[in-house]
């Protein structure tokens, strides 16, 4: 420990416990789980029959009724169900709780991305004695490889966001155009056809938009990031395989066949709306978004697969999910354990998300009931989008993982590439510039980088 | 920070020394009874807080080792941080072009309502004031859908008479838009302050210019501007603070237009992106250091200046 | 300034009005119209924007981005949009507003207090070490206090008080410029004489203070008390920063929060005729309170902005 200076010391302990929390001398640790060895049947029996008060946080809409559900199965637990904020204020609210050593939750909503940012501190538990190897089998294998991406389980798979293809059915039938672009060559094409024909664009990438770009990589196959979970990374954003990404779309945005206004403002959303986008290339959670957005164009839309790179494949990528960990400093393991399990495994509680939360289901057993996939949507003309979906969420490439420090790498792709591709520029270049930011902060914090 | 005459009070007439010392001691030990509850609060939440912020800026953290003693190395690091040194040159312009629109319109209403010419003054004044009531998180919130270049009534209006569709949120015009974000939401507060200033003028001080037939004009450049010069210095002081420590504007804005606002567009908001999505806290305690220092060194070349032309013309007339 | 005997009228709850305590009597003026139309085309510039908040609360999402934004159109939905807000998440809205006016109000009241205090001692008392006291206190302002956030939220933590509304109020009751309102109001508005002759007639130094000094006050006390409510009131990061659970939140941070739902994935719903009334009703209370105060703190200011 290091000696705190006269003037913290006035300040009493104060300092002192802050400086010995900064270096890492977390108390509560949570070292609880990694020796204890396996919870026996008795011990989790013990554990849901005990008074106990969890925390839970996450921003998914009303999950207050899945919590419910959980509650009435363990009266004697009561679970607290906080919103702190959404993406990156709920991170930073976490690391703050965790690096202040208290204040933090037991269960936490995280996105796949973000996993190895918490695993790096050690703020993670790992739920391989909590029984969560036996459930790996429910989930689809890509998913549980973003939870579980070496031998231990950081979290249970809350949703996820196979891309595909949401288009005006009317702006391309109006362009002459009677299927969805099946490549992304025939994509270019119409991209023009459409433009010169109803002045739409065909769809708009979000400049800033980070989550979309890495979507539209990984179903290239790029592997940019890799982190073996101790100290060494390896940090690859500008391999020729992106920069193909890359070079497609500084093509059709020059030519001025692409918007690329910042998603997800108000403006974007009147551009959905309106008619200035003839199609949006997201995740399996847009369409139900879609729908609340753009009420006015119902029945006009129809969901497709992306356009593939090769003729005939059946590639996607993933833009999104969510899990849901448990803290290491949790004084309630095997209850937190259990909550984040029920939330997500539990057949009516993955059901309920699925089909009232609309949140798209990891769970082979949801991606296989009928009374999800047979759902027709009317906004979609009929079409049974669940099932597109599911089927998409089976060719999305495993194996793709990433860094310590997602924050960073995000808001860096803002600073490189939002910038150039906001103005039109080579977005090739830009990925240059985004990999030497990311190799030097990543050396400048002690990585070892591959 | 320095004891100027603009930011010192009159010194009060000394109490005569007619009083044993006894009851100057009981004197002294009542005036610190009465500053001792501001200052624990002061104390505990603004010293302390700094204090171990100049304890953290001194030692290195990273994600891999962990945290070291690394002297003055951040500082060393933040001057050659060419990012922190944008945002402060970019802070610095935006006082030398926004401050001095902010309090000239807030100079020019405090006259024009001081002067008694204008119709409905009253109401003017309230209204001018009342954007400072409006939260930084409303303002921008309003200002950002008035921007809009698709649906906003400014960009509708634009297009309507023919000028094109003006681009508010692009990273070229974003520094525009903040500067005017912010004369909307203070010139009212300047202008209060500065019309309080003007009310207390004695009226004797230009009854008789008014008599001898002065223009209006003549008797506020000659009489009441030279009269309110320490209420002018107060807001050019709070300018500088406020400018440099600008952060809602900049977070809120990141949200409609994040192509724009840079994560190092601000100082403060500088700090505050390394502090929490760097995860490079010490380094983060350190530009706040510098930033503290600086505004002190800008705060008080201003109030020097200031008084060295006041001794000038002391001297000239 | 006024005379003394004026001031000594001066009781909180009645003012005179600025007009007299200026000069005796206001000379009939020429009005000018060339200045009154310029200064009525800037007040535009001023009310246009909430002139369009007040305009787009009565729309619905459709109608906010459908019509012009700077006049009514559309269906007139003021009355679903105000049930929205305050049905949203069990009715939630209602209580970010409670919060707000008790952290503002609890803030205030306790800054005043404190400021008025160290404002009056410095004013009316020579005790060692008084300068360096006070330029500590104004040095404070130039604190970027946003930068040291972590560092206070850490501190904070180890004594229990993050997600408290102790962690919104204790900060907030600190306020330099308050202090240095109350201190050139206070050597102005207090005649030395008149502490004296008090402690002739044998009275304690706290009770010149409560019965002789507050007294002749008033005015000082409403607008630090103003600008302090104010501050509080529109502080978005230090709650953003302190506050978990969102039962504890100040309507800035919740109407933040509800904005940022609207572009959450995960079929929420975009809720920005939600926002724009949201941001209308937390407007309102601050712009009334300035109304009807309006009197008081013009009087305080005018002591405090101009003393050399």
């Amino acid at each position: 420990m290091r000696k705190a200076p006269r003037t913290a010391l006035a300040l009493g302990s104060g300092a002192v416990a802050a400086a010995l929390i900064l270096s890492g001398c977390t108390p509560g640790g949570g070292d609880a789980g990694e020796d204890a060895g396996p919870i026996t049947e008795e011990q989790r029996e013990e554990a849901l029959n005990t008074e106990t008060e969890l925390t839970f946080w996450t921003w998914v809409p009303d999950i207050e009724n899945e919590v419910a559900l959980f509650e009435e199965k363990y009266p004697a637990i009561d679970v607290k169900v906080e919103n702190v904020g959404q993406g990156l204020p709920h991170y930073q609210k976490l690391r703050s709780a965790i690096e202040a050593g208290e204040g933090a939750p037991d269960v936490a909503q995280v996105e796949y991305q973000y996993i190895p940012s918490f695993v790096l501190p050690e703020s993670l538990l790992d739920l391989t004695p909590y029984g969560a190897e036996d459930i790996a089998g429910d989930y689809v294998d890509w998913a549980w490889d973003q939870v579980s991406p070496g031998d231990e389980v950081w979290a249970v798979p809350q949703d996820v966001g196979p891309m595909g293809n949401l288009y005006r059915e009317d702006l391309l039938t109006q362009a002459g155009i009677t299927e969805p672009p099946a490549t992304w060559e025939e994509y270019a094409t119409a991209a023009k056809a459409v433009k010169d024909s109803t002045g739409s664009y065909i769809s708009n990438l979000g400049a800033t938009q980070a989550g979309q770009m890495i979507g539209f990589m990984w179903q290239r196959g790029v592997k940019p990031f890799a982190y073996d979970g101790e100290d060494t990374v390896s940090i690859n954003v500008n391999s020729d395989e992106a920069k193909e990404v890359a070079d497609y779309w500084t093509g059709l945005i020059q030519q001025d066949l692409i918007s690329t206004d910042v998603d997800f403002n108000d403006q974007w959303y009147q551009g959905l709306a309106s008619g200035k986008y003839a199609g949006w290339l997201t995740a399996a959670w847009g369409p139900i978004f879609l729908q609340g957005t753009a009420e006015g164009t119902s029945g006009l839309w129809r969901a497709a697969p992306l356009p593939q790179w090769e003729e005939g494949e059946e590639v996607a990528g993933n833009w999104g999910g969510s899990a849901d960990a448990v803290l290491a400093s949790s004084e309630n393991p095997i209850a937190a354990y259990e909550l984040a399990k029920f939330i997500n495994n539990d057949e009516e509680s993955a059901m309920k998300l699925a089909t009232e939360q609309f949140l798209f289901p990891p769970q082979v057993s949801v991606l296989e009931d009928p009374a999800f996939v047979d759902q027709a949507s009317e906004f979609y003309g009929g079409q049974e989008v669940n099932k597109l979906f599911s089927e998409i969420s089976e060719t999305v490439d495993t194996d793709f993982q990433w860094l310590p420090f997602m924050d960073y790498v995000y808001s860096t792709y803002e600073e490189t590439m939002g910038t150039v591709i906001a103005d039109k520029g080579d977005i090739s270049a830009a990925l240059d510039t985004w990999q030497d930011q990311l190799v030097s902060y990543a050396e400048d914090q002690g990585f070892t980088v591959e | 920070m320095s004891h100027s005459p603009a930011l010192s009070a009159e010194r009060s007439s000394a109490p005569p020394h007619r009083h044993s010392s006894t009851s100057k001691r009981k004197q002294n030990i009542a005036a610190y009874l009465f500053i001792l509850p501001f200052f624990v609060v002061f104390i505990a939440m603004l010293i302390v807080p700094l204090v171990y912020s100049g304890y953290l800026s001194l030692f290195e953290s990273k994600l891999i080792g962990g945290e070291v003693f690394a002297g003055l190395a951040n500082y060393v690091r933040a001057l050659q941080d060419s990012a922190f040194l944008a945002s402060l040159g970019r802070m610095g312009l935006f006082f030398i072009v926004q401050v001095p629109i902010m309090l000239g319109l807030a100079l020019f209403f405090a006259l024009a309502l001081d002067s008694g010419r204008a119709r409905g003054a009253r109401g003017a004044r309230l209204l001018i004031f009342m954007p400072y009531a409006v939260p930084a998180v409303v303002a921008t919130l309003m200002w950002g859908y008035l921007y809009g270049p698709d649906f906003g009534p400014i960009a509708q209006i634009a297009r309507a008479v023919g000028l094109g569709t003006p681009e508010f949120l692009s990273p070229e015009n974003i520094l525009g838009s903040m500067m005017n974000i912010v004369t909307w939401e203070f010139v009212g507060y300047n202008m209060i302050i500065l019309y309080a200033a003007l009310r207390s003028i004695p009226g004797e001080l230009y009854e008789a210019a008014e008599i001898d037939g002065a223009g209006q004009f003549r008797i506020a450049w000659s009489v009441k501007i030279p009269a309110i010069r320490p209420a002018i210095l107060l807001t050019v002081i709070f300018s500088i603070i406020g400018t440099f420590q600008l952060f809602a504007e900049p977070s809120l804005l990141n949200a409609i237009a994040p192509d724009a606002i840079t994560n190092s567009f601000t100082p403060n908001y500088y700090a505050y992106n390394l502090a929490f999505i760097n995860q490079e806290l010490n380094y983060a305690a350190a530009i706040a250091f510098l930033l503290g220092i600086f505004i002190a060194i800008v705060s008080y070349i201003v109030q020097l200046s200031t008084q060295q032309r006041e001794r000038r013309e002391r001297t000239t007339s | 300034m006024t005379s003394i005997d004026t001031r000594a009228s001066v009781t909180i709850g009645e003012v005179t009005s600025p007009r007299r305590t200026r000069r005796g009597y206001a000379p009939e003026r020429r009005r000018s119209l060339l200045l009154t139309v310029l200064l009525w085309l800037c007040v535009l510039y001023f009310v246009l924007p909430l002139w369009w908040l007040l305009v787009s609360a009565t729309k619905d999402n459709s109608g906010l981005f459908s019509t012009f934004g700077l006049w009514f159109g559309g269906d007139f939905s003021l009355f679903e949009n105000l049930q929205t807000l305050f049905t949203i998440r069990g009715g939630i809205f209602t209580r970010w507003l409670i919060n707000t006016v008790i952290y503002s109000v609890a803030s205030a009241a306790g800054a005043t207090l404190l400021a008025t205090m160290a404002g009056y001692a410095f004013a009316k008392y020579d005790f060692p070490g008084s300068k360096a006291l006070f330029s500590a206190t104004l040095g404070a302002i130039m604190i970027p206090l946003t930068a040291l956030a972590l560092p206070t939220y850490l501190l904070f933590s180890n004594a229990g008080l993050t997600d408290t509304p102790w962690a919104i109020i204790i900060p907030s009751l600190v306020s330099p410029f308050g202090v240095y309102l109350m201190r050139v109001y206070a050597a102005d508005a207090i005649p030395t004489e008149l502490i004296e002759a008090a402690r002739v007639d044998g009275a304690g130094e706290f009770r010149i203070f409560w019965q002789v000094g507050l007294r002749l006050l008033g005015p000082g006390l409403v607008t630090v008390f103003l600008f302090s409510l104010v501050a509080t009131w529109n502080n978005y990061f230090l709650p953003l920063i302190m506050l978990n659970s969102s039962e504890l939140y100040p309507i800035t941070v919740g109407l933040a929060q509800i904005q940022a739902a609207a572009s959450a994935g995960g079929g929420s719903q975009a809720l920005f005729s939600t926002v724009t009334t949201g941001s209308f009703v937390a407007v309102l209370p601050l712009i009334i309170a300035f109304l009807f105060l309006q009197r008081y703190w013009q009087s305080g200011l005018a002591t405090g902005g101009v003393k050399g």
